[in-house]
C-alpha cells in the first residue's frame, strides 16, 4: 500500500512514519502543498494523509486540486482545528474521513483500513464471525466459544462482534464508543473498561486462553493467533 | 397586508399612533369648529338683529304717519304683511308664513290695537310686556305653544304707544343646524380619513422596522453572516439597519477574533500534544509491562489535559455566545437510553442504582457532539461524586415549549461552599477530584442551545439538576442519522 502523508509539523512527520511503516504502508512525505502535487503527479498513491493547516496552502484546496489532477484515491484529514469546515463536511460525504489531533495511533490505523475498504470492491456480507474458538452467528445474534453459547445482552454481543471484526488490531475507548453506542465522548471515567470486564468475564471465564486483551495506555485487542 | 407575526393590529404601535394622532386631530377641530359656530351664530343673529330695529323703526313711522281712520288697520296690516315677506334666512318650503313673524301695536296704556300674525295677539302682548322692553335692541321671547323662541324689537311712537315686531329664531337655528350637520359629516370623514392615512403609513413604516427586527433576531439564532434588510432612502429606517449592520460588523468581527484565538491556542497545543502522544505510544511498544506503567500515565494524563483544553476553549466561545454549532435532529430519550446503557454496569459497580422516567420521544435540535458530551459530563459527575448506596433518577417530559431534563439524586448535595458559583468555570468542591470544569461546561452547552439550567440540594437531601431545552419546532422530517452501527 502506498500512501502520501502531506505534513508538515515534523514530530509528527516523524512518530507517523514509523508507526505506519510498520502497519505495512510504504510512505512518501511532503512537507508542503507544492512538494505534495508534485509527488501525487508522478506516483500513484492508494491513500493520503492531509493535514489542513499547511504552510504555503490550506489542506482542502490542496484536497481539491489534487482531484483535478485525476487523484482518486481516498484522503485522511487530520486537523487541529477546533470547528470541522463545511469543506471538510462535503469531502467527508464524498468518502473521505476525518480525525481531530491528538489521535490515538490505533484509531488513525482503523480509519485508514475503512477508507482503503469502503473503496474496494464490495464484497458478500458476512453472517458468521469466527476468531479462534470463538464463533458469531450475526443473524441469530449469538456467540459461541468452545462450543458453547455465551449468554450475553444484545449490548455485549454488539461489542464483541466489534471486537471480532478487529480481531488482532487494536481498538481504543473512544473507537468503540463511537461505533457500539454511537458517541463521540470523552468520559472521564472507566465506563467502558467495566464494559470490556463484564463482557471478559463471559467470554474468557470458563479457564480458557485469554482472548479479550487489554494494551493500557492504548485500548483493547481481541487476540486472533 | 396582514401581521406576519400574527399579532392583531388593535396591540400594534401603529395603531397606538393612530389613535393619539386621530385623538390630537379630533381637539383641535372640535375647538375650531365650536369657534366658527360662535362665529357664524352670533353673525345671523346680528344680522337679523339688524333688519328687526330698522324694520320695526318704518313700521312705527308708517303706523304714526297713517291717519286714524278706518283703514288704518289694513294699510299697517299691509305694510306689517310685506315686510314680514322680507324674513331672512327664510325657508323655501315654509307652509304657514305667518307664524314666524308677527306684529303687534299697542296703545299708550298697553292695550292692544292691531294684531298682524298667526295665533292669539292678546296673548303675545302680554308675554312680551312682562320682559319690560327699552329701548335699546332687539330681545329673545319665550311664546307659550312655540319651540323657539321669538326676537322682538320695539319702536315707541310720538303719543307712546308702541310698535313690536318679532320674528322667530326658527329660521336662523334651522341655517346654524344646517350648517352643523354638513360640519359634523365632513369632519367625520375627515377624522376617519386622517386616520386610515396615519394607520397606514405608521404601518408601512412599521414593518420595515418589524422587518429589521425579525432578521436581528434571526441573526442572534444562528448566522452572524446575515445583515438586517435596508433601503436606498437616507430615512430614520434605513439608517437604524445600517446602524445595526455596522454593529453587526463588529460583532462579527470580534467573534471572529475570538475564533481565532481559541482556534490558534487549539491548534499550537494540540500539534505539540499529537506529537508527544505519538512519541509515547510508539515508544509503549517496545517496553516491557513494568517499564509501561508511567507511559502509559503519561498518555492517560496527555487524554485528560487534552479534554480540558477542549471544554475550556467550548467555555470560553459559549461564554462569549460565540459557540459553534452543527445542529441536527436529537431525540434526548434515545439519547439517555443508550448513556445509562453505557454507564450502568460502571454504576451497578460503584453501588449506585440509575432509573429513567420518560415516556416518549422527545425531539431537540442540537449540536449532537456537544449535547453527547454534555449528557456524557452529567453522568460521569453523578458517578464521581455518589456514595455507594445512592440512586439517581433521571426524568424527562415535554413541557410547554420545552424540553425538561432533571436529574435527582439522594446523596450529599452540592458542597455548600460552591453552591452560589456551580456553574463558574474552574469552580469544585473540596472532595471534587476533577479538574472543575463539568457544570460549566454543561451550563455553557445548554446556552449555546438557547436553554437554562438550574442547580440545586433538594430540601430532602440530595442534589437536583434541571436542563431545560427548546423543542424542535416540527415533527423531524425523517433525515439519514449519521450514526454508524
Amino acid at each position: 500500500m502506498r500512501l502520501l502523508m502531506v505534513e508538515d509539523e515534523h514530530d509528527i512527520q516523524s512518530f507517523l512514519q514509523q508507526a505506519l511503516a510498520e502497519a505495512g504502508y510504504s510512505v512518501d512525505v511532503a512537507p508542503d502543498g507544492r512538494a505534495a502535487e508534485t509527488l501525487a503527479k508522478n506516483n500513484k498513491y492508494d491513500i493520503l494523509i492531509v493535514d489542513l493547516g499547511l504552510p504555503d496552502q490550506d489542506g482542502i484546496t490542496l484536497i481539491t486540486r489534487l482531484r483535478q489532477l485525476g487523484v482518486q484515491a481516498p484522503v485522511l484529514i487530520l486537523s487541529a482545528r477546533r470547528s470541522i469546515d463545511d469543506r471538510v463536511r462535503g469531502l467527508e460525504q464524498g468518502g473521505d474521513d476525518y480525525l481531530t489531533k491528538p489521535f490515538a495511533l490505533a484509531e488513525l490505523l482503523a480509519r485508514l483500513r475503512n477508507l482503503l475498504k469502503r473503496n474496494a470492491p464490495p464484497g458478500s456480507e458476512l453472517t458468521r464471525l469466527r476468531v479462534q474458538d470463538l464463533e458469531l452467528d450475526l443473524l441469530r445474534r449469538e456467540a459461541i466459544r468452545s462450543g458453547q453459547t455465551l449468554q450475553l445482552t444484545p449490548q455485549e454481543f454488539v461489542l464483541l462482534e466489534y471486537l471480532c471484526r478487529n480481531a488482532g488490531r487494536v481498538v481504543t475507548r473512544s473507537m468503540i464508543l463511537d461505533k457500539v453506542w454511537g458517541m463521540r465522548i470523552q468520559p472521564d471515567t472507566n465506563v467502558v473498561d467495566v464494559h470490556i470486564y463484564r463482557l471478559r468475564g463471559k467470554v474468557d471465564g470458563n479457564g480458557q486462553a485469554p482472548l479479550i486483551r487489554t494494551l493500557r495506555g492504548v485500548g483493547y485487542v481481541l487476540q486472533d493467533r | 397586508m396582514s401581521s406576519r407575526t400574527g399579532k392583531p393590529p388593535i396591540h400594534s404601535a401603529a395603531w397606538r399612533i393612530s389613535l393619539w394622532a386621530t385623538l390630537a386631530f379630533t381637539c383641535g377641530t372640535i375647538v375650531v369648529f365650536i369657534f366658527l359656530d360662535r362665529f357664524v351664530a352670533n353673525d345671523i343673529q346680528r344680522r337679523s338683529d339688524a333688519w328687526l330695529s330698522g324694520e320695526v323703526e318704518v313700521l312705527g313711522d308708517v303706523a304714526e304717519r297713517t291717519p286714524n281712520d278706518a283703514l288704518y288697520n289694513r294699510v299697517v296690516g299691509e305694510v306689517a304683511e310685506l315686510a314680514s315677506r322680507e324674513v331672512p334666512e327664510k325657508s323655501a318650503s315654509q307652509e304657514a308664513p305667518n307664524d314666524s313673524v308677527f306684529f303687534i301695536q299697542a296703545d299708550k296704556n298697553g292695550a292692544l290695537k292691531l294684531w298682524v300674525g298667526a295665533g292669539d295677539g292678546q296673548e303675545r302682548l302680554q308675554a312680551i310686556q312682562a320682559y319690560k322692553l327699552g329701548a335699546s335692541g332687539p330681545v329673545s321671547i319665550r311664546v307659550r305653544g312655540y319651540t323657539t323662541p321669538f326676537r322682538v324689537a320695539s319702536d315707541t311712537m310720538g303719543d307712546g304707544a308702541r310698535v313690536y315686531l318679532g320674528l322667530s329664531e326658527r329660521d336662523q337655528r334651522r341655517v346654524i343646524l344646517n350648517l352643523r350637520v354638513r360640519f359634523f359629516v365632513l369632519w367625520l370623514s375627515l377624522v376617519l380619513l386622517g386616520f386610515a392615512i396615519v394607520f397606514f403609513t405608521s404601518r408601512r413604516t412599521l414593518s420595515h422596522v418589524r422587518n429589521i427586527t425579525d432578521a436581528a433576531s434571526h441573526i442572534g439564532e444562528s448566522d452572524l453572516k446575515m445583515r438586517v434588510p435596508t433601503s436606498s432612502r437616507n430615512d430614520e429606517i434605513s439608517q437604524l439597519g445600517d446602524t445595526l449592520n455596522r454593529m453587526l460588523d463588529r460583532i462579527e468581527n470580534s467573534v471572529h477574533q475570538l475564533h481565532t484565538i481559541t482556534d490558534s491556542l487549539a491548534h499550537d497545543l494540540r500539534s505539540p500534544l499529537t506529537a508527544i502522544r505519538g512519541k509515547l505510544e510508539t515508544s509503549l511498544a517496545l517496553q516491557d509491562a513494568e517499564q509501561a506503567e508511567p507511559v502509559v500515565a503519561a498518555i492517560e494524563e496527555l487524554d485528560r489535559l487534552t479534554d480540558f483544553l477542549n471544554k475550556s476553549l467550548d467555555v470560553a466561545e459559549a461564554k462569549a455566545d460565540a459557540l459553534r454549532l452543527n445542529p441536527g435532529p436529537i431525540d434526548l430519550d434515545e439519547l439517555l437510553r443508550s448513556t445509562i446503557d453505557l454507564y450502568e454496569p460502571s454504576m451497578n459497580e460503584r453501588g449506585i442504582r440509575i432509573r429513567l422516567h420518560s415516556a416518549a420521544p422527545v425531539q431537540i435540535v442540537g449540536d449532537a457532539g456537544l449535547i453527547h458530551r454534555m449528557v456524557a459530563n452529567l453522568f460521569d459527575n453523578e458517578l464521581k461524586h455518589l456514595p455507594s448506596g445512592c440512586s439517581v433518577d433521571i426524568y424527562l417530559q415535554k413541557h410547554e415549549e420545552e424540553a425538561r431534563l432533571t436529574l435527582r439524586d439522594n446523596g450529599p448535595g452540592f458542597d455548600p461552599d460552591v453552591r452560589e458559583q456551580l456553574f463558574t468555570k474552574a469552580v469544585k468542591g473540596k472532595r471534587s477530584s476533577g479538574h472543575g470544569l463539568g457544570l460549566a461546561f454543561v451550563d455553557a452547552v445548554v446556552r449555546a442551545h438557547s436553554g437554562r439550567v438550574r442547580a440545586d440540594n433538594m430540601e430532602a437531601g440530595g442534589a437536583s439538576i434541571v436542563l431545560s431545552l427548546p423543542l424542535a419546532a416540527h415533527e423531524p422530517e425523517p433525515m439519514p442519522t449519521a450514526r454508524a452501527g
